[in-house]
Order: structure tokens, then C-alpha cells, then sequence
């Protein structure tokens, strides 16, 4: 147990601090559209010509080889430097986060050669392909089916929940190549190129006006075997790799950059007047109640993520334990920006978008997507059950 | 950077919870009543022996010479087994007075021969302030925490009246305020400070300690107990409350260790870390004592089983070295580290 940084994570350290004050960008971030995929790009871009993509992949496919403490080093800079933007709010995620690190674990030489360094370069969005209408929480149930016809594999169905897939050139897809085996066992993770003919996305609407979001319809979409990876009928293993990146350290960025949020609404409730009408927000007992809950929860958060990077730095790969910190993160978030529209008053009653600088109804109208996506907290409670505990399964 | 503890404090570790297992069995602690003294002397010099004393005190001041990581852990054991006794204020006790330069109290703090009570400052009306001191029966010492400075007093010279306390492994008295002008040794200040930090570290762990505790025993029990012809646990309901106790048990137990190694550290947010370390670990232990006890139905509300045990103890734990609304304050008038 300690808390030292070793001289090359410090010096990387001050290294970080130094190129975000010169290179992050002072503009907002285009909230949808072209402009939002250009300026996420770019900010890739940005990062793999500074040599801060891919902190922790291998230096074999672009990345810089270095630890996970590192790569949390490099998220706690950035949430330090006070950017215009957050950072899981890119279309860049899918790739950074799940696609890529998917790939690193499960897939063929050629497969990393040809996919991973375009990621870290800023040259593609990826975009997720999991749920579908009938398959939600019941992920393993999902039915878009995939017939093999000669060395392509032809697609028909629907998913649902795609973030940014109307802007995404390739997506992480789980078909079933197999419906005869039972369900875990005949389903393909496989990298679907957006652009092939027969795929219809259509926008959907949410609660927080966030536009990235969508279904896409599969009609006859063909595919290259070549492009499942991890192997055919194996996609559930391979997707659970997936989601382990994700719920082991892909909310990383999201987790620092909860703490500087506590700290810029505890500012906000010392400057703004509070439920009384004449003293400061902060002056009512039950405000700074738990603004201090809040503060002692966000390091907890911060503490349990140290904890879980030490743990993957033991055993080299994301455990079920993600799934407490995912579980923890989620209810959290929810319970800062629940929190945040008592403290600002008035402004409660003001819509604002979901990113950028003061801004708090828009992120507490998003929030409601962080105890649902990437497996609801119901989902993270029964893996923690059953994975972390032993519990029996029902 | 790694929270997770070394092979060595591994050891350390399964040292400790190996003597809790053998020789702490609470119910033949309870079945001591009427004598408050709750450990015997016997039992005390052992836990001495075994250096749990002077863990994390320097050698170069008469301690084994690891640190405050080391006790940490210890002290999250003491609350894992409910352990009663006065270990907090003997090892602070034996800091106090090592730090400055008691060398004989110290040896006694430390070979077991002199235990210390823990006597703290409260009002129950304005203008009431008395102490409460907790483990004072066969104490030698009394270790007084005022809000600004922390003094050793010989036991004897506290004027006390015993309490009905909410927990009877931890037996409570009264006193008046006492006459601090003649101590066995004290501390103000920073000094005073610190000494209150890791102390407040060190309940905090047992707190933490208490979390875990609760959540293995809800979670065995899940497994073992069959209703409906199948294991309680793979109820959705129980398996999911069971889920949510490790997760607070995970965030105070990661919470106490950041904590205590920033305090080690002399880190500029350790004081900021601290106090939000106890509130998280606060809340877990209250919080994972009480559901511990509904998991396991009407043999939970027995005197038999345990569960009572960890309720009691996190209540007392959570008011000792500060309440939580005290530690939501200190914490609220901290700098953010970030």
C-alpha cells in the first residue's frame, strides 16, 4: 500500500499538465451534427500527435504502452486543466473505450493492424451495436440474425440505443450466427462498416434533447467473416470483455471529473441565495449536508478507483469488481446533479444543454442514462452478487 | 500508487484475524457481566505481546516501527470481529506519551499493564459539557480529547459514574469536566492535530472494518439459509441488498486506506481525505450493521447471533472522535485537493 508516483509517472505527470495548457481547445464542443464529429476527431487528432492516445495500449498498435495509473494520471490532469468539454462525451468513446481494447484482448493480428491505429489517429468513429428492442438487460437474447453465405456473413435486424451511429463509420455488432445453440452460445461479435448498403438509422428522441442517439435497421447488410472477432459463436465471451473495458476503467475520465463538479456546485451554492431567499445556498444546514456527503462520496469514488486499478494491475485484466465502482459511479452522478437543481434556485427551471461551462439542468436530464447504460444498476447488482459475492443465480 | 496491501501486511493481517478467531468469542465476553472490565489482563498483555500496541509506532519511540497503513489494518480487523476493548486509545495513548518523551508510560501503554480509557467531551444541554468516557474499569489511564488538545490523565483522578451503555462490550461512565492542569503528559496544536486524525483514521477503519464484516456475514448467510426449497441469496432482493453492503463496505474500506497513507504522507489533502473517509465509512458501518440484521430475519433480532453486536458498535464508533454532522463540517471547511 502507497501512494507514491515512481519519478516516470510524476515526470509524465508534469509532462501532461504542460501540453493541456497548451493544447486544449477554448471553444465549445458543436453540440450534434458533422461540426460535433469534426471537432471530436480533431481533438483525437490533436491527442495522437502530442502522443496522448491510447496512454495504456500496446506501443505495437499505436498506444504508448503505459500503466493504467498513467492513463488515470492523464484523466485527472485533464479534469484539473478546467476543458471546455467532458471527456466520455465524444464520439470518439466507443472506439477509445470498448472497440479498441476489444480488439487488443480478442482479435487476429491483422484484425488490430488494420483497426486499431485509425482509432487512436482520429481517422474513424466506431459506434456500439448491442441492444435491441427485445434484448435489453436479456442482452444474450438478442435475435439479429447473421446466415453465412460464402465469406460473408448477411445481417437482418434491428439494434437500439446507438449513440452517435448516424455519424460512425464502423460499429461493434452482436448478431446470431447460431440460432439452433443454446443462447450465450451462438452469437458473433463483428465489426459492421456503416456505410454498406441496407442499413437504415433513424434518430430517437430523449428526455435530455441529446440527438446522437438511434436505432439502426439491418436489411440484407453483408459483411466479411474476416471481420468477427474472437471467433464465430463466440461473441458472448467476446462481449463480455467488451464490457468489462467499459465498466473496469472506461468511465475513468468520468469519475475524475465527478470530484471537479462537486467542487464547482459547492461554489455555486456559496454564491448563489438560498432556499431562505437572503443567505447563501451554502448556509442551509440540509444544502451543506449534502454538498459534505457529496465531497466525501466523490474521493470515495476517486479511492475505490485507485483500489480497482491496483487490482487490474495484479491481474492484468478488468475482474466482475468494475461492477461496483460502475454501480457506485452511476447512482452518484445521479445524486450530485439531483442535488445541483436544489442548490441553483431559480435556474432549475432553465433548460440548458448537457455540456459545457455552468451548466446543470442539462446534465441532470442526462444523468438519468448512467443507472441504465452500458447494464442498469439491476445488472451491475447481479454481477456483483454473483460474480464478486458467489451468490447462487436464480 | 497501489491500494492493495503488500504480501507482508497480508501477513500481518491474517496474524491478527487468526488471534481474534481463537480468542475473542464475544459471548464469553458478554458472560463476564457485572465486572465492566470487559477483556481480562490476561487476554490484554497477549494482544501486547503481538505488538498490536505499538504497531505503527516508531521503533526509534519504543513501537514495532511500521505505520499507520499497518495499523489501519489491524484496526479494520477489530471492527470486522466487533473486538471490544480499549485498543484506540491505548494506541494513541502510547503515541501521546512516546511523542513526548513519557518513556515509562509509554513502556506501560505498550507491555499491556496499563490500558487507557478513552474520555471525550459532550453536552447533551448548553452549558452541560461533561465527559464520557469509555473501557474506564481497570484502566490506568484516561485519554482526554478536548477541542483543542489531547492530554493523558491518570484514570484515577476522573471523579466517574458508570452509564447504561447501548452497547455492554463497551462500557460507558460519566464525569465532570476534570482538571487538566496537572497531566501525565499532553498535546496541542498541530501535534494535537494529528494525533486526532489518525485516531480518527483508526475508527474510521474499524467503522470500514464493520461494513465488511456485516456484508461476509449477510452473504454467507444468503448462501446457506434455503427458504422456497432454494438459497435466500438468489432472490433478487436479498442478492441485491447483499450487492449494495459490499459496494459500501469496498468504498470505506478504499476510502479509510487512501486516507490513512495521505496522513502517513504528511500530504497536504490528507485532512481533506480523513474527513471524508469517516463519513463514507460512517455511513457504510451504520447502514450495513442495520441491513445485516433484517437479512437474517428473526434469528438476527436474537441475542444470540452477532448482528446486535455490529448495530451497537457502529453507533458508538460513529460517535467516537466526532459525530458525523462534526465530520460533514471539517469536511465542508477543507480545501478541495482538486
Amino acid at each position: 500500500m502507497n501512494l507514491d508516483l515512481t519519478d516516470e509517472e510524476l515526470s509524465f505527470r508534469d509532462e501532461a499538465r504542460t501540453w493541456l495548457r497548451e493544447h486544449l481547445p477554448n471553444e465549445a464542443r458543436p453540440p450534434e451534427g458533422p461540426e460535433m464529429r469534426a471537432f471530436d476527431l480533431a481533438w483525437q487528432r490533436t491527442l495522437h500527435d502530442g502522443g496522448w492516445a491510447g496512454i495504456n495500449w500496446p506501443v505495437e498498435y499505436g498506444g504508448r504502452g503505459l500503466s493504467d495509473i498513467q492513463q488515470m494520471i492523464w484523466y485527472e490532469e485533464f479534469a484539473l486543466a478546467d476543458p471546455p468539454f467532458t471527456l466520455n462525451n465524444s464520439c470518439t468513446f466507443v472506439g477509445n473505450n470498448h472497440g479498441g481494447p476489444t480488439l487488443i484482448a480478442c482479435g487476429t493480428e491483422d484484425q488490430k493492424e488494420q483497426l486499431l491505429p485509425p482509432i487512436l489517429r482520429g481517422e474513424v468513429v466506431w459506434c456500439q451495436g448491442f441492444s435491441e428492442p427485445g434484448a435489453g438487460s436479456d442482452l444474450a437474447s438478442l435475435s439479429t440474425r447473421a446466415e453465412l453465405d460464402g465469406d460473408e456473413l448477411v445481417v437482418t435486424g434491428q439494434k437500439t440505443w446507438t449513440s452517435y451511429a448516424h455519424v460512425a463509420d464502423l460499429q461493434e455488432l452482436l448478431v446470431r450466427t447460431n440460432p439452433d445453440a443454446p443462447k450465450h452460445k451462438g452469437i458473433s461479435w463483428v465489426v459492421c462498416d456503416m456505410n454498406s448498403p441496407g442499413i437504415d438509422i433513424r434518430p430517437i428522441q430523449t428526455m435530455s434533447h441529446v440527438t446522437d442517439f438511434c436505432e439502426v435497421f439491418y436489411d440484407e447488410v453483408r459483411i466479411p467473416v474476416t471481420n468477427v472477432v474472437g471467433g464465430i459463436d463466440n461473441g458472448w465471451r467476446t462481449a463480455m470483455s467488451t464490457l468489462s473495458f467499459e465498466r473496469g476503467t472506461g468511465f475513468m475520465a468520468d469519475q475524475v471529473e465527478l470530484a471537479t463538479t462537486v467542487e464547482r456546485l459547492i461554489s455555486e451554492a456559496r454564491s448563489r441565495t438560498g432556499p431562505d431567499g437572503v443567505r447563501p445556498a451554502i448556509a442551509d444546514d440540509e444544502i451543506a449536508r449534502r454538498l459534505a456527503t457529496a465531497r466525501a462520496e466523490v474521493a470515495a469514488l476517486r479511492a475505490m478507483t485507485v483500489a480497482g486499478v491496483s487490482r487490474n494491475a495484479r491481474t492484468g485484466m478488468p475482474g466482475p469488481e468494475g461492477s461496483m465502482i460502475r454501480l457506485f459511479h452511476g447512482e452518484l452522478h445521479q445524486r450530485v446533479y439531483q442535488l445541483a437543481l436544489e442548490v441553483i434556485g431559480p435556474e432549475a427551471l432553465r433548460l440548458t444543454p448537457v455540456d459545457g461551462e455552468g451548466v446543470w439542468t442539462g446534465p441532470y436530464l442526462q444523468s438519468f442514462a448512467y443507472t441504465i447504460g452500458g447494464g442498469t444498476t439491476d445488472i451491475q447488482r447481479n454481477i456483483v452478487g454473483e460474480r464478486v459475492l458467489g451468490l447462487p443465480r436464480a | 500508487m497501489d491500494l492493495l496491501p503488500t504480501p507482508e501486511q497480508d501477513e500481518i493481517v491474517a496474524t491478527v484475524r487468526a488471534q481474534l478467531e481463537s480468542d475473542f468469542d464475544l459471548h464469553g465476553l458478554a458472560r463476564s457481566d457485572g465486572a465492566s472490565r470487559v477483556i481480562d489482563p490476561e487476554l490484554w498483555v497477549r494482544c501486547a505481546e503481538l505488538g498490536w500496541f505499538g504497531l505503527g509506532l516508531e521503533e526509534s519511540l519504543g513501537g514495532v516501527g511500521y505505520g499507520l497503513a499497518e495499523e489501519t489494518l489491524l484496526f479494520e480487523q477489530l471492527g470486522r470481529h466487533a473486538t471490544p476493548g480499549p485498543f484506540l486509545a491505548t494506541v494513541l495513548g502510547a503515541r501521546l506519551a512516546a511523542e513526548t518523551g513519557a518513556a515509562d508510560v509509554t513502556a506501560a501503554i505498550l507491555d499491556g499493564s496499563a490500558p487507557v480509557a478513552l474520555a471525550e467531551v459532550e453536552a447533551a444541554a448548553p452549558g452541560d459539557a461533561h465527559l464520557r468516557i469509555s473501557d474506564l474499569d481497570g484502566a490506568a489511564y484516561a485519554l482526554v480529547v478536548t477541542a483543542d488538545r489531547i492530554v493523558l490523565l491518570d484514570a484515577a483522578a476522573l471523579d466517574a459514574a458508570p452509564l447504561e451503555s447501548l452497547d455492554l462490550l463497551v462500557p460507558l461512565s460519566t464525569s465532570p469536566l476534570p482538571d487538566l492542569s496537572d497531566p501525565v503528559a499532553t498535546l496541542a496544536g498541530d501535534a494535537s492535530d494529528r494525533l486526532r486524525l489518525r485516531g480518527t483514521v483508526l475508527v474510521g477503519a474499524q467503522l470500514a472494518g464493520i461494513a465488511t464484516g456485516t456484508a461476509e456475514q449477510s452473504v454467507a448467510y444468503a448462501v446457506d439459509r434455503e427458504q422456497f426449497g432454494v438459497p435466500i441469496g438468489s432472490f433478487q432482493a436479498v442478492k441485491h441488498r447483499c450487492a449494495d453492503m459490499a459496494v459500501r463496505a469496498e468504498a470505506a474500506t478504499s476510502s479509510i486506506r487512501l486516507a490513512a497513507l495521505a496522513l502517513a504522507g504528511r500530504r497536504p489533502e490528507a485532512g481533506f481525505l480523513v474527513e471524508a473517509a469517516r463519513v463514507v465509512a460512517t455511513d457504510a458501518a451504520v447502514a450495513n450493521s442495520q441491513t445485516n440484521v433484517f437479512n437474517h430475519g428473526g434469528i438476527g433480532f436474537t441475542w444470540e447471533h452477532t448482528a446486535h453486536r455490529y448495530v451497537t458498535r457502529a453507533q458508538i464508533l460513529s460517535r467516537t472522535l466526532g459525530d458525523r454532522h462534526a465530520h460533514l463540517a471539517a469536511l465542508l471547511e477543507e480545501t478541495a485537493p482538486c
